[in-house]
């Protein structure tokens, strides 16, 4: 199934804000409907349900909100595709899957226990790293 | 030279000379600068277009050099380049030219040896003299007419290069020094841009100067400026030039080892590949490093250093000019420590468990358990111990640590058990370093400057040699560079010069600045304050502290003590270590904790694993001075700063950091999160420790001092270092310096 998602040809830049985001919409579509393959392929059925993955694409979308020049959203665009291809195609491992949307950028002890909370941010620095 | 290489060499020269072909010869004198073909000839046609000397704009020097006239009358007028510059008589006339802000080339000369006068790279044209002439050499005459930039003088630096490089190897790419090597600077100014010897190079024999510097003699380009340094600086007669014309060498004239405390210096100012460091040998190119403007530690002269890093690793140390301190040299122990900032680190948290091991842990749990213990102690046996490397934010921190959970027993290692912190004159360098250069006369008590501040000492040696200043010194027989009179041993002579007994109190007596340096190991003993008040019988005797000349001066030995005692690091009590149950060591290793109750907690927060932490059972590690911004007082009051050359080790924090977030845990919050709220309340108890750079003079004298009246006893003074080269954690870790050590204790 190589290269099934992606465009044949680089599509033409977007013309307007509005074109640009009914693409982006188009992309979180086709990103969701890849979600239960890519479960099967990666075997993530014990870590992660489907609803997780979809709500990491959207908060990886999200994180971008901001931007409003329709080049850049393309490009964004572009490398979002390549990225979801590299997934589909099995191009990754299953530790990349887990650890960029899985687990994320909150690393994988994540204290959310109850003994850091009422700590002043310096301690909470301090545990972190020497440099803040 | 053998016979048979005597014959070849005649052979091939004379078959250059006689040259069968004409064109070929013609070829093998080409000078490189077709213009400078005919000097004179350019000359006169440059000369023609001189401008009139008028109306110039005033030029910059270099380096932004001032001058200083010390007596107006004496100034006189030279002409640089047709820039007329007023200038002090005395001076030479490549002076002239760096204050006319012409940078003249040079290899033998350096402001601060001797002049030599025997590289002739700094030959210029002088109006009238019929032949350029040595520059450093030649006394700068009112009226003098200097000309650097003529074709002769072009000619002649060419000519000198081309004699230079004759015999010099063209190591350039294997050669430490490439980069920031003189020759090669000025070869590719100066010189011409093909050789025209055919010859064999001539090579030189290897000496071995011991563990830190590293000879390739053929590099030698016979400037003496090693051999000068070590006479006239270092005061080792060590070095020296042997063999005359070609087969000039320098040596040591027996096979032996420099022995000298400052012998790393040559390395910088060697100006080619000759000497170079030998740990620092093919580690890195000067080009990849990073210099950070940081403080040394090792002793309390605070020399001020450049770290050179590459990523996360320190290569090197060099100095900084200083004049105030350490001019332009630093000792060998600041030079070379620095490969024990890589050894026996502390990098994780650690709790030594029920076996006597240590177990890594996390923060989190590190914390929480000396927290823990902290609060199951009375608050009198709570006992704080700042080591010899602690920067002055951390002391502050820690002290108000252990003040709020109760205790006032917090002191830094080194100033005993009783310091006298109440004035600021009664533990520092008065004189300042570089007003020791005023003093006619030195009393040296129980200090031994070569090895305790190498740096003094030199500022010591320095005036010694200028002004023939008189040193009495009284402690154990040792080492001196300098002539000196060893008076005794003990307090016995002390008293006798204080009662005026002595055959050195005339000499005290008829000094215009006398300087009496008492040593800080004296601190360690019980009659102290006896011979402190001795000392100040004899400064009150000799006039030693007037209104323009303060001579009692504290040698200290490590760098946090006068931080410390700023800051009122004081313990409460003489006998806390016997009766504590909660020790805290911030990097202290020289204390005795043999005393210590053997059911006593001991922290240990440092970044070396070294004595003391044997006997911790919890160990937080910190950084090193190489790795954290911290404010140091020298022992002359003046307060400097380290910067992060590198980054921290594994999960070691700042030192000020560990303890706030330990306060926080244990539940008694000390306010502050960042360096600067710390460096505010630093500003509430000793203000002058936030004036950078600057000495802040002690404001009232020794001699206001309530007399004491202790016995003295009369047991001699110690030695208060007795290995140079290990003084700390990270000198006891450096591998350079126990090889120094271990060839210190055989000879
Ligand atoms: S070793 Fe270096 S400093 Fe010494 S004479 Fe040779 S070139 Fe000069
Ligand atoms: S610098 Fe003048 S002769 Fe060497």
């Amino acid at each position: 199934m190589s290269f099934t998602l992606r465009s044949v040809k680089v599509p033409p830049n977007s013309v307007s804000l509005q074109e640009a985001r009914s693409r982006t919409f188009d992309f979180f579509r086709s990103a969701c409907r890849s979600i239960p393959s890519v479960m099967e392929i990666y075997n993530l059925h014990d870590v992660a349900t489907p609803s997780q993955l979809r709500s990491t694409i959207a908060s990886e979308i999200r994180k971008n909100a901001h931007i409003t020049n329709p080049k850049v959203i393309d490009m964004l665009l572009f490398k979002a595709m390549e990225e979801l291809n590299n997934i589909v195609e099995h191009a990754k491992q299953r530790h990349h899957i887990i650890g960029q949307y899985v687990i994320g950028r909150g690393g994988l002890v994540q204290d959310l226990g109850t003994k850091d909370q009422g700590i002043s941010n310096f301690l909470k620095n301090f545990y972190d790293s020497n440099y803040f | 030279m053998g016979l048979g290489l005597l014959a070849s060499r005649a052979l091939r020269s004379s078959r250059i000379f006689t040259s069968p072909n004409p064109r070929n010869a013609i070829v093998r004198t080409i000078v490189s600068t077709p213009e400078l073909h005919n000097p004179e000839a350019a000359a006169a046609a440059q000369a023609q277009p001189d401008p009139p000397p008028t109306d110039l704009p005033g030029r910059t020097s270099v380096g932004g050099a001032r001058v200083h006239f010390p007596n107006p009358e004496d100034a006189i007028e030279v002409f640089v380049d047709g820039y007329p510059v007023k200038i002090p008589k005395g001076m030479t006339v490549l002076q002239a030219c760096e204050v006319a802000g012409v940078d003249i080339p040079r290899f033998c000369y350096h402001s601060r040896l001797s002049i030599a006068g025997n590289c002739r790279m700094c030959l210029v044209e002088v109006e009238k003299s019929p032949k350029p002439v040595a520059s450093c050499a030649m006394p700068a005459l009112p009226g003098m007419k200097i000309k650097t930039d003529t074709p002769v003088a072009k000619k002649a630096r060419e000519g000198v290069m081309e004699f230079l490089l004759m015999n010099h190897p063209l190591d350039c790419p294997i050669c430490d020094q490439g980069g920031e090597c003189d020759l090669q600077d000025q070869s590719m100014a100066f010189g011409s841009d093909r050789g025209r010897f055919t010859e064999m190079k001539r090579s030189v024999v290897d000496k071995n100067l011991g563990p830190l510097v590293k000879t390739v003699m053929t590099r030698c380009i016979q400037c003496t400026r090693c051999v000068r340094f070590a006479t006239e600086v270092a005061g080792v007669q060590d070095l020296g030039m042997l063999g005359r014309g070609s087969g000039e060498e320098i040596g040591t004239y027996v096979e032996r080892l420099m022995t000298s405390e400052l012998s790393g210096n040559v390395i910088d100012i060697c100006p080619v590949g000759a000497l170079t460091s030998k740990p620092f040998a093919f580690k890195a190119r000067n080009w990849e490093l990073k210099g950070t403007e940081s403080i040394d530690v090792t002793d309390a002269v605070g020399s001020n250093i450049r770290i050179d890093s590459r990523g996360p690793e320190v290569m090197r140390i060099l100095p900084r000019l200083n004049e105030d301190i350490n001019e332009e040299w630093i000792s060998d122990k600041t030079r070379f420590c620095y490969d024990g900032l890589k050894r026996q680190r502390l990098n994780d948290p650690m709790i030594r468990g029920a076996d006597g091991r240590f177990k890594t842990v996390s923060w989190r749990d590190a914390l929480a358990v000396v927290a823990e213990v902290a609060h199951q102690v009375k608050p009198e046996e709570i006992v704080g111990i700042a080591g010899q490397l602690s920067d002055a934010e951390s002391m502050m921190v820690l002290k108000d640590f252990l003040n709020k959970m109760g205790s006032n027993n917090v002191w830094s290692e080194g100033n005993g058990m009783h310091p006298n912190a109440d004035l600021r004159s009664g533990h520092l360098l008065n004189s300042t370093m570089s007003g020791l250069e005023k003093a006619d006369i030195f009393l040296l008590v129980g200090t031994q400057p070569r090895v305790e501040a190498a740096m003094v000492n030199a500022r010591i040696r320095k005036t010694v040699r200028a002004t023939q200043a008189k040193v009495g010194y009284i402690g154990p027989a040792t080492d001196f560079n300098y002539d000196h009179q060893h008076l005794g041993t003990g307090p016995q002579t002390l008293i006798e010069i204080a009662e005026g007994r002595h055959s050195f109190c005339s000499a005290l007596l008829n000094a215009k600045n006398p300087a009496i340096i008492v040593g800080a190991g004296i601190f360690e003993r019980n009659d102290k304050d006896a011979i402190f008040s001795a000392v100040e019988t004899i400064a009150k005797h000799g006039k030693i502290i007037r209104r323009d000349w303060n001579g009692l001066n504290v040698l200290l030995l490590n760098a946090a003590q006068a931080a410390a005692l700023d800051l009122g690091l004081v313990p409460e009590s003489g006998k806390s270590i016997e009766s504590a149950k909660f020790l805290y060591l911030m990097g202290a290793d020289d204390v005795n904790l043999e005393k210590l109750p053997s059911d006593a907690f001991v922290v240990y927060q440092g970044h070396h694993g070294d004595r003391n932490v044997y006997r911790a059972n919890v160990i937080f590690p910190a950084a090193a001075f190489s790795e954290k911004e911290g404010t140091y007082e020298n022992t002359e009051g003046r307060a400097q700063q380290t910067l992060p050359a590198v980054p921290t080790v594994g999960d070691s924090r700042d030192d000020w950091k560990i303890i706030r977030a330990l306060s926080e845990v244990a539940g008694i919050w000390l306010p502050y999160d960042t360096l600067s709220a710390v460096r505010s309340r630093i500003r509430t108890v000793a203000p002058n420790l936030l004036h950078m750079d600057e000495t802040e003079p002690a404001t009232f004298s020794a001699l206001l001092k309530p007399e004491f009246c202790q016995k003295m006893s009369l047991t001699p003074f110690g030695a208060a270092v007795e290995n140079f080269y290990m003084t700390d954690s990270i000198t006891r870790a450096s591998k350079i310096m126990a090889q120094c050590s271990a060839l210190l204790s055989k000879k």
